[in-house]
């Protein structure tokens, strides 16, 4: 029995050597890709596929859009072939590290003209400069799946004009994700056309893109799914309600036992739906927007009847 | 013949002032147009390489010359002012790769550079200690800077003010090094480079402070109402910035406004290059105020008016040159008269003319090697300096 | 040593005319010439070295008809055969003793300085007395010492004739008497002969014979005596 396995032994390892080898020769020709969130993490890496090596590096406890690398992460940005941004001030860290211009992708230049400005941003003044705001503007753009379809095709021309060979391999990768995406957008638009005057509540103003998409009648607070809310929120609430009388609010994750209990007392339903900014902990970003499409349904009183 | 370099070399040395004397004419006079030569050909080299490398610059209407010495040599003069708008102007025409440089302010007496990572590589500048710029606030020095300041990764440089009573406007900025460049021989050797972000600090558009929102002492603010906070002069504007006040740190106003005196525009092709140069000459309002200027055409222009200037030199030289030469022969000439008794004597003694011939010959050989050594050494004297006095002599 | 036999020789342009019928010298005979400025005693000495060719007759010293040399070889005989001692000394300033010494050595292709030269230079200058001051210059010594110096040089190619014009001129009286002893001490060392023009009388007794170039009609045998010739 020894004398068949030792020799199997050695070959198996000179091939795991062989693999890890040819991995590390051929990962040097790959496109080293950077991004901010996770979307476009996993929008680089449907279009890339094996042309690119697609790096995320925020920890996945975190919000990207309020992460700050330090110092030999932001070189390891630096050194990447393409840095994809989100645009629209998300990953306030970018305004404030050097980054290389000419290798860095705003995937939501196409639609600036389209960004959503906060109101509930305090301006502050001082000195000669006189009253300005801090310019707020709604970042979670790819939740508005058109949007994330145009992401997508910015992430697509990008990677072409590094990899002009490759440029019907990556065409086809980029169309086969926004079928997908257009589906679930189909799909969303289908679920709220039905009631449109819905009133709605949000426990994040994380929704501007997805309400303005697809119709929803949406206000929001600024709660955490973590955080048990204070009694002076739940007043703001209670007091929204009389003018907004909502029966569902949409969370971006599980809320506290707690919460749910007194909503409920209040006649609000609890449905989650994951902006998915960072990595999930299971599937992808589509799974999770297929999951949060169900959550829709449910909000909408539709029995889930696809997958 | 090394009989007669001999003596030769006792009779020099023996009348040591006289000769060095001669040896000193000699000497001037071969120095002067070899190191005009010299130094010319370091100008040629310094300013006309770096200008034939950089493509384009795109700068506001003005001088040419002003726009090129600022953008390249990072001279005194600061052009008229551009804003970022410019960039995405050139961005969006998808013809060139615009580099943005802000080059107005001086740490140290030396000019502070304010742009991005993409001119590190356009200008093939590598780290050699430390790492690149990484967060707002850091700089990374050019080799003859670390060299001067003796400043090295870990440092701090403190920005210098713009004028001495600007009390409202630019205060100075204490920036963290991040690293130091490997030498090029060029201007980038002598600037501090900093992310066009940290200029706007150093400019006061770009601040960080205390959260209004969230500030109690009542000294600090002077109105709060429903969407505005203002606060009173007492408000301290940090003047360095850490890990730990990083966050806040914002810009007021829109960045498309935010000034920059310059852009290097990389054009993608030739083609490319003449097309956007094409996009800047005309006289609607926004083209009217800008110009997009080809550094060797300036620079070239400039060396013609250097070259015609030396012509002339070389011409004084000449005449000068000649009538040393003229001296000197009426002093060799002399020297013998004075040595008549001498020639007299080893004619006399058996010395025939060849040899006294050999004799003389000698001293001048001894005289004309000694001021060829004494003028390369000087030359390489001036080679060490010849980068510096170029940069003195015609960078303003 | 010497014999000049229908000599005529003539400054071009001037008036001066120097006739010789006959001269001679033995070898290892001191001989010296007087007589008024101007009468050609520098002038002989000039053709016995070679440096003046006569318009008429031979010049014969050491065997060697001179006249019939080329300027080359005459240059060539007398660094060889002939040493000189000046009135001025004529040392080069700005070489040291021991430079001057060796000087003829450099100034001409028949004569080698070899390591055996300078060991005989600095041999004489022991001999002459100024073996200790050989790395000074002239303007550093005595006019004695200068002197010394010059005999040294005029010595050192081991010349079979000494000319002396003037030697002692420039001396002070103490000097005169020692350095005509050193030039003849060193003279009868190496063998060799002297033809000395001098205006000091009373050094005449030291020297074997007097020739008076007044008389010059005569005729200059080595048997006539001094003050003979009337």
């Amino acid at each position: 029995m020894r004398q068949h396995s030792q020799p199997f032994g050695l070959t198996a390892i000179a091939l795991v050597l062989m693999l890890c080898w040819a991995q590390a020769a051929f990962a040097e020709d790959k496109l080293r890709i950077y991004t901010v969130n996770y979307p476009l993490a996993y929008f680089a890496e449907r279009i890339a596929g094996d042309l690119a090596e697609v790096s995320f590096p925020a920890p996945v406890d975190l919000d990207p859009a309020f992460w700050t690398p330090d110092a030999e992460t932001i070189a390891a940005y630096q050194g990447a072939d393409l840095i994809l941004l989100n645009g629209a001030d998300y990953a306030k860290w970018t305004a404030k590290a050097s980054l290389p211009r000419s290798r860095t992708v705003d995937t939501s230049r196409a639609f600036r003209h389209a960004y959503i400005r906060t109101s509930d941003a305090v301006s502050h003044s001082h000195g000669p400069g006189g009253e300005h705001s801090h310019g707020g503007v709604a970042f979670t753009t790819w939740m508005d799946l058109d949007q994330a379809a145009q992401q997508a095709e910015a992430i697509a021309q990008a990677v072409t004009r590094r990899q002009p060979d490759a440029e019907a391999q990556i065409e086809g990768n980029l169309q086969s994700l926004q079928r997908e995406l257009r589906q679930l957008d189909a799909r969303i638009t289908a679920i709220t056309r039905t009631d449109p005057s819905r009133p709605l509540l949000a426990s994040h103003p994380v929704y501007q893109y997805l309400a303005r998409r697809y119709g929803l009648n949406l206000r929001s607070v600024m709660w955490e799914p973590e955080e048990v809310p204070s009694e002076s929120q739940w007043s703001e609430l209670e007091g929204m309600l009389k003018t907004h009388p909502a029966k569902w609010m949409i969370w971006e994750g599980e809320p506290a036992e707690k919460t749910v209990e007194r909503l409920r007392a209040l006649g609000v339903e609890t449905a989650v739906f994951r902006p998915c900014a960072n990595r999930p902990s299971t599937g992808d970003f589509l799974a999770v927007m297929t999951e949060n499409a169900r959550s829709l349904q449910r909000v909408f009183g539709q029995e889930s009847t696809g997958p | 013949m090394i009989d007669s370099l001999y003596v030769a070399w006792r009779y020099l040395s023996f009348n040591w002032g006289r000769s060095l004397t001669l040896i000193a004419c000699v000497t001037l006079i071969a120095l002067l147009p070899l190191s005009l030569e010299q130094l010319l050909d370091e100008s040629e080299r310094q300013l006309l390489a770096r200008a034939e490398s950089t493509p384009l610059v795109v700068g506001a209407k003005g001088s040419s010359l002003d726009l090129v010495m600022n953008s390249l040599y990072f001279g005194d003069t600061v052009p008229e002012l551009l804003s970022m708008a410019a960039v995405d102007r050139v961005a969006d025409t998808d013809l060139a790769l615009p580099i943005p440089l802000y080059v107005r302010f001086k740490a140290r007496g030396f000019p502070i550079v304010g742009t991005n990572l993409d001119y590190f590589d356009f200008r093939g500048l590598t780290i050699a200690e430390g790492r690149n710029l990484a967060l707002l606030g850091e700089c990374v020095l050019g080799a003859g800077v670390a060299e001067a300041l003796q400043l090295g990764p870990g440092d701090t440089l403190l920005s210098s003010p713009e004028t001495l009573f600007d009390l409202a406007g630019v205060y100075p900025l204490k920036m963290r090094v991040a690293g130091v460049l490997a030498p090029t021989h060029g201007a980038d050797d002598v600037a501090v480079f900093v992310d066009l972000k940290t200029t706007w600090v150093i400019q006061g558009l770009v601040h960080g402070h205390q959260d209004l929102t969230a500030v109690t002492d009542p000294t600090l603010v002077m109105a709060r109402s429903d969407g505005s906070v203002t606060a009173t002069a007492k408000l301290a504007q940090y003047t360095e910035i850490t890990p730990e006040n990083l966050d806040s740190f914002h810009f007021h106003g829109s960045p498309a406004d935010y000034p920059i005196t310059a852009i290097i525009a990389l054009p993608h092709d030739d083609k490319a290059a003449a097309l956007l140069r094409g996009r800047y000459v005309g006289t609607d309002a926004a083209d009217g105020l800008q110009q997009v200027v080809v550094p060797g055409s300036v620079i070239e222009g400039l060396l013609a008016t250097i070259f015609r200037i030396k012509n002339v030199l070389d011409a004084v030289i000449l005449v000068v040159g000649m009538a040393t030469v003229l001296a000197l022969i009426l002093v060799f000439a002399l020297s013998l008269r004075l040595r008549q008794g001498e020639l007299q004597t080893i004619f006399k003694l058996g010395c025939g003319r060849a040899t006294i011939a050999r004799l003389l010959g000698a001293e001048i050989l001894i005289i004309l090697a000694a001021s060829a050594v004494l003028t390369a050494l000087l030359l390489v004297g001036v080679a060490q300096v010849d980068a510096a006095l170029v940069r003195a002599l015609f960078i303003r | 040593m010497i014999d000049i036999r229908g000599l005529q020789f003539a400054y071009p342009g001037s008036g001066f005319r120097l006739d010789i019928p006959s001269f001679r010298m033995q070898v290892g005979e001191k001989l010296a010439v007087i007589g008024p400025s101007g009468s050609g005693k520098t002038t002989l000495l000039n053709l016995v070295s070679g440096i003046l060719t006569p318009g008429r007759g031979a010049v014969r010293v050491a065997d060697t008809d001179i006249a019939s040399l080329s300027d080359a070889g005459r240059r060539a005989f007398r660094i060889r055969q002939i040493g000189f001692v000046f009135q001025d000394f004529e040392l080069l300033d700005y070489l040291d003793v021991l430079d001057n010494i060796l000087h003829p050595y450099r100034i001409t292709g028949a004569l080698r300085l070899e390591r055996t030269v300078r060991d005989r230079a600095r041999q004489l200058a022991e001999g002459l007395g100024v073996g200790d001051k050989l790395r000074r210059h002239p303007g550093q010594l005595s006019q004695g010492e200068k002197q010394r110096v010059a005999i040294c040089r005029a010595l050192l190619p081991s010349p079979r004739l000494l000319l002396a014009d003037e030697a002692t001129g420039n001396l002070d009286p103490r000097n005169k008497g020692r350095i005509l002893d050193l030039l003849f001490d060193s003279v009868d060392a190496h063998g060799a002969t002297l033809l000395a023009v001098t205006h000091d009388h009373e050094l005449l007794p030291r020297f074997d014979r007097v020739v008076d170039f007044a008389e010059f009609q005569a005729d200059i045998r080595p048997d006539a005596q001094p003050g003979a010739a009337a």
